[in-house]
This record gives structure tokens, sequence and C-alpha cells, in this order.
């Protein structure tokens, strides 16, 4: 009997994993094989759901988000691991200011997502925006534009965005990567005459692969489920015409709604959950295990 | 001792009734300014010897819908609930789902006309009491329109003519929020109404006329070619910019809908301006507005208060409710024969004009091309900005509408 006494210590973690996680999630895939506005009888349909937001009338919708999420990806972690890496190094040389800028670059993560997008619409106003004056100002006019009414520059927007008010995270998690190799290697290497460069690019760097893996998978996650910015800045439409949409906006018009759409379809929507879970959850289990790897190498 | 409990028995024998008559309704929306009008009905039925109190639980717009769905399916819900239009498929599976109550016989609803009772209506029977009417078109600056001696245009040539002359002396003469896809959808109905026009849209609905005909495709190209009229980069902004550069008389015209006025008055107390319906192209077509009811209440079918509810609702099918309406929202009652506050004028003009010249077929918001996916709503959001970005013609959006349409709507299919 005291075998099994551990169960009763997991059992409260467990009921609330039951009931705020395992449920909703498999109460979503059974969904998604059911045809249901939200109300009234389920309609099973088997994998027409399935069928059409993969080759039916959904799938340039869904082919479309599903690519923008990828650009998103690719795009907001050059722009986040980058210039997070280069201010990481330049605070842990412990210039005068450090702690204010710290603070500084962190700042924008402390502000709601709505704020930020708020904000950045009225930045990027085309008539008296500040960004745009800003450019007309220094004489360069020709880069003042409409950006988020434009399909060209919009995802682009967001994408900076996005980067802008992450950036503090990955420069906080990369300075104290940094903090944490051996202070012994790097003062050995500078009395064996190597520059600061070196030193950067040949001790330091190397020793923040994992870090760096491992904020790469974070972002992979975050930006498969990225909702709030492009609706705060865009709206569900994932304008203009679509050229922001991802699959975050694509699922909510789906299973909401919402002005303008009659395709209430929660089964619809839960087939699109599904389909991001399918993509998330390989990495999110690389991700569990490269980190169990390291808190068992005790990195 | 006897005397105490003397007064105690004749209090309770006075306060028992009263309190045993006291009913309290409870009433769910998504509209925050209604408060004050339920408190106002509240004191009407009340100066009638009603012992009705009223509870109005307001919920954000874009969670009311699922919040109330949730809610009934759970069996929670409120005696009389807000509901959207129909046909619409957030009313449709309250009626389908038997959450509706029918009104027939049991609200007075002969103060409201035909076009607003279709919006809530099917199987012959009326689902709910509708509250507000909106109306769409062109709003206009009066004292730049005075100043360049304009008059209200009859045709769309004569639209033209007058954003040209406001161009030559430097005014914009539209600002249009392309961001907001709906408003470009919105734009494209309010035009359709007029031009090609109401009739059009009639066999359009009959599935005698198609998007891809020469009238359709027209009036898409003459729409695509008044951008030039718009602000510069208007793909960016959204409805605030544009009530804050109307109101601020900074451009001459938009296209918007009579709830804008009150944002409008907030930001600029003083602003003048009137309202006309989309011209048509030809002026032997009838220039018509568009309208549509904004809303109705319903009566909840499992409500265990309908005898108090319905004293509600028949309140609200009232003349003396459609004035309290309108006073207190700044917004157009839909009973008929209601005399609007002469403190708002654009109110007087816009519901003169929706008793008068009001479109009886529609292919926007509570139309029957509103019932299917993909809806000419769904299909003009997107690709409205994407034929003002001249990234499709006017001839391809009309095959889009045309196909799409064709996938599922019943008159395209025979």
């Amino acid at each position: 009997m005291r075998k099994y006494s551990f169960l009763w210590m997991l059992f409260p973690a467990l009921l609330l994993y039951t009931v705020f996680i395992a449920y909703p999630f498999f109460s979503s895939l059974g969904l998604s094989f059911f045809d249901w506005p939200g109300i009234g009888p389920k309609k099973f349909i088997g994998l027409a759901n399935y069928k059409n937001i993969l080759s039916g009338f959904m799938a340039s919708e869904f082919y479309r988000a599903l690519w923008h999420n990828i650009v998103f990806f690719i795009w907001s972690l050059i722009l986040s691991v980058v210039p997070g890496l280069f201010f990481a190094f330049l605070l842990a040389a412990d210039i005068k200011g450090t702690k204010w800028l710290k603070i500084i670059f962190f700042f924008p993560n402390t502000l709601a997502i709505v704020v930020v997008g708020f904000l950045w619409g009225l930045l990027l106003n085309p008539q008296w925006g500040l960004v745009n004056q800003l450019f007309r100002v220094l004489g360069l006019g020709f880069l003042a534009k409409p950006w988020l009414g434009d399909t060209k520059t919009a995802l682009p927007t967001i994408i900076f965005v996005t980067a802008w008010r992450g950036l503090g995270f990955y420069i906080l998690v990369y300075l104290a990567a940094i903090i944490g190799v051996d202070r012994e290697m790097t003062e050995a290497a500078r009395i064996d005459g190597a520059t600061e460069l070196q030193i950067a690019g040949r001790i330091i760097l190397p020793h923040l692969y994992p870090i760096i893996a491992t904020t790469a998978m974070l972002k992979f996650i975050w930006t498969f489920n990225i909702f709030d910015i492009v609706y705060a800045m865009e709206g569900t439409q994932g304008g203009p015409a679509g050229s922001t949409d991802v699959l975050g906006t694509l699922f909510y018009r789906i299973a909401f709604g919402g002005l303008g759409s009659s395709q209430v379809g929660m089964g619809l929507g839960a087939t699109v959950v599904t389909l991001i879970f399918l993509v998330v959850f390989p990495v999110s289990i690389f991700y569990v295990f490269i980190v169990e790897r390291r808190v068992e190498r005790g990195e | 001792m006897m005397k105490k409990l003397a007064i105690v028995v004749l209090l309770a024998a006075i306060l028992f009734p009263l309190c045993a008559q006291q009913k309290t309704v409870s009433i769910w929306g998504w509209r925050a300014q209604d408060v004050d009008v339920w408190k106002g009905v509240e004191s009407a039925l009340r100066a009638k010897g009603e012992q009705i109190t009223i509870k109005y639980e307001v919920f954000p717009p874009t969670e009311y819908d699922s919040k109330l769905l949730v809610s009934l399916q759970g069996g929670v819900g409120p005696d009389i609930m807000y509901t959207r239009r129909l046909p619409g498929a957030r009313t449709q599976a309250l009626l389908d789902n038997g959450y509706l109550t029918p009104l027939n016989g049991l609200v007075d609803l002969s103060n409201f006309d035909a076009v607003s009772l279709s919006f809530i209506s099917a199987n012959s029977k009326v689902w709910g009491v509708p509250f507000a009417n909106q109306i769409i078109g062109i709003f206009y600056n009066k004292t730049i329109f005075d100043k360049y001696k304009l008059k209200e245009p009859q045709t769309w040539d004569e639209l033209v003519q007058i954003a040209e002359t406001l161009k030559k002396n430097g005014v914009t003469p539209f600002f249009v929020s392309g961001k907001e896809a709906w408003t470009l959808a919105m734009q494209n109905a309010m035009v359709g109404v007029s031009y090609p026009g109401d009739a059009w849209i009639g066999k359009l609905a009959a599935g005698k006329a198609k998007f891809t005909d020469p009238e359709y495709v027209g009036m898409l190209k003459d729409l695509n070619a008044l951008k030039k009229y718009y602000q510069k980069d208007f793909m960016a902004n959204t409805t605030a910019e544009q009530d804050v550069a109307f109101a601020m008389e900074q451009v001459a015209m938009v296209f918007y809908g009579v709830w804008g006025n009150t944002n409008w008055l907030k930001t600029n107390p003083d602003f003048k301006f009137d309202y006309f319906p989309i011209p048509p192209k030809d002026k032997s077509v009838p220039a018509r507005a568009y309208t549509y009811m904004d809303g109705a209440y319903g009566l909840n079918n499992v409500s265990k208060n309908k005898d108090a509810a319905l004293k509600v609702l028949n309140y609200t099918g009232t003349k003396a409710y459609g004035e309290l309406f309108s006073s207190i929202t700044g917004e157009i009652t839909a009973l008929k024969g209601v005399t609007m506050p002469a403190s708002k004028p654009i109110l007087v003009k816009c519901y003169d004009k929706m008793v008068n010249i009001a479109a009886t077929n529609r292919y926007w918001v509570g139309s029957p091309f509103d019932a299917g996916t993909p809806s000419v709503y769904n299909i003009l959001q997107e690709d409205m900005q994407t034929m003002y970005l001249d990234q499709t013609t006017p001839e391809a959006l009309a095959k889009k509408l045309q196909d799409g349409i064709s996938t599922w709507f019943p008159a395209f299919k025979k």
C-alpha cells in the first residue's frame, strides 16, 4: 500500500492537469470530428473537417496562414537572437549604465501586447505617425510607407514589433548564460593573448549554443501559437488582404465567427487547433528532452 | 406584547403582497450604452403600476454570443436576450435549438415596418423585438460643401465631379479606413443598393442576375476608380482615425453609418454634417439607403418569468420606448412613427431616409447572401482590399463572388 502512496501526493496536481489541460485538449481533439456551431447536437462527420482544411475549401487560407507562421518564426528568431546576443555581449562588458540599459531593454516586455499593438499603430500611422515623420525629417521620405496597409510591409512590420517587444527577454537570458561561463577559461585565454572578439566567438559563444537552441524552440512554440499581436495590429482578418493572417487568427475566425463571418464552426476550429498542435508537439517534446538532458548534465 | 405582534402582522400583510408582486426580469446584451435605457423602461413600467425590476447585464460584444450559447446550453440564461439578425448563423443557432419564443400574438408588433421585422423573422414567425436600425451611406461636412457651393449629388458622375472640385481646391474628398476590411465590404454594399440598384439585387437574389453582369462589374470599376480621391495611404487607416479626421474637418466625406455621429460630436461639438444615400449611375434608378436592423430582444423559451418578460417586451414595442431609446443612445429606433430628438438633426434626416427610401434588397448583413460560407461579406472583406491594392481586377472580384456564392446559394445552383 505504501508503495503507491505517492499517488495521493500526485493527486492534486494530476486533478488540476486533467481538468485544465488534458480534458480541454482531448475534448478539442474529439470536437474536430464533428460539425458543431457551438450549440445543439453535434454531428459526427469523421475526417471531413481535416479534408476541408487540408485540401478543401479552407485549404488556401490554411496554407497561407501556415506559411505566414513559418515566415514569422524565421524572421522573429533572427531578429531576436542576433541583436539579443549583440546586446548581451555589450552588457556583459559591464559598460557604464548597464543596469539602466537592462531596464530599458526589458521594459517593452512588461507592456501588454494589446498596448504594444495600439502604441505601434499610432507610431505607424501613415499620415501623422512618428515613424514616417522621422523619415521625412531625416530626408528619407521615400521610406515613409503605409506600413500596416501594404501587403508587402504589413507582416514584416508585425514581426519587427514582436521582436522589439521580446528583445529584452533574449538579452537577459543570453546575458545570464554569458555571466555563467567559467571565468577561468576566459582569463586563461586573455593571458594567452586572445582578443576580446576571439574570446567571445571561440569560448563564450559555443557555451551559449544550448541556450540559443532552447530559446529557438521556445520561439517556435510561441510563434505557432501567435494571435494577440496580429489581432491587435490587423484584426481577426489578418489584413490587408490576408497578408498577416496566421493560424491563430484563422482559428479565431472559423471558431467564433466575428463580424462579417458566417463560418461559426467549433468543429472546424478545433481541427485547426489540432493541426497547430501536431506542428508544435514534436518541437515541444524535443525541447523537454533537451532541457532534461541539460539538467542531468548539471548545465 | 399583543400590540407588537399586531404591528408585525399588519406590516407583513402590507409587505407580503408587494414582495409577491415584485418580479425581476434579467436581460443580457452587448450594448453598454443601453444601461440607462433599461432604467428608463423600469421607471416607465413602475409608473404604470408594474412591479418589475430589470437586471441588465452587459458582456463585451466579441464574447457575448459564445457566452450566451454556452450558458443556455448549460441551462442558465436570461429572460430576455439580445439577438443578432436573421439570416445569420448565431441567431439561427438559438432558433434551431428552441431557445427563442415566437412573439406573434404575444407582443404587439404593429409599430414596426415589414423591413425591420424581416431581419428577425423566419418560418413566418417573428423571433424578437427589433431595437435599433442603422443606415449607411455618405456623411459629408456641410461647411466644406457650402464653401465650395456643392450640392448633394443625384448621380454617380455628380459625386465624382464633387470629389474633383474638392481635390482641385486642396481638400481631401474622402477618408476611407481601408485597414478595417469590414468597412470596405460595407462601402461596396451601400453603393450596390443604388448602383446597380435595389431592383437588380432583387433579381440577383432570385437567380436572375449575376455578380459578373456588366452592371455590377461596372460599379466595381467605378468604385475602384474613385480611390484617387481617398486620402493618401488609405489602406493603413482605421475607423478611429477616420472619426477624428472627419470630425476635425480634415476631409469632406466618409462612407459610414449613422452610429458614427456620437463620436464625431464628442470630438467636435460644433461639427456640422449631413447625410446622403449613394447616388445611382443612371438617373432612372432610384437612390436607395442601405438600412438594417442592428439587433432585437428575444424571449427565452425556457424562462420561468415569461409574464413579466413579456410586459417588458411589449413596452419595447411602443413609440414611447422608441423615443426613450433614441434620446438616450443617439441612435435610430427600429419603431416607426417616432419623433427623433430635434437636438440631433442627423437622426431626423436619417430616420426620414430610412422611412422613405430604404432598400428592400441587399447583399451584405441581414441578407440571404450572408447565410452560407463563403458569404458575400467574407469575400468582399478580403477582396475589396485586394482590388484597392491593385492585386485583383474588378472582373476577377466579380467572378470570385459569383463562383463562391454559387457553391451554396440555392438560387445560383439552379
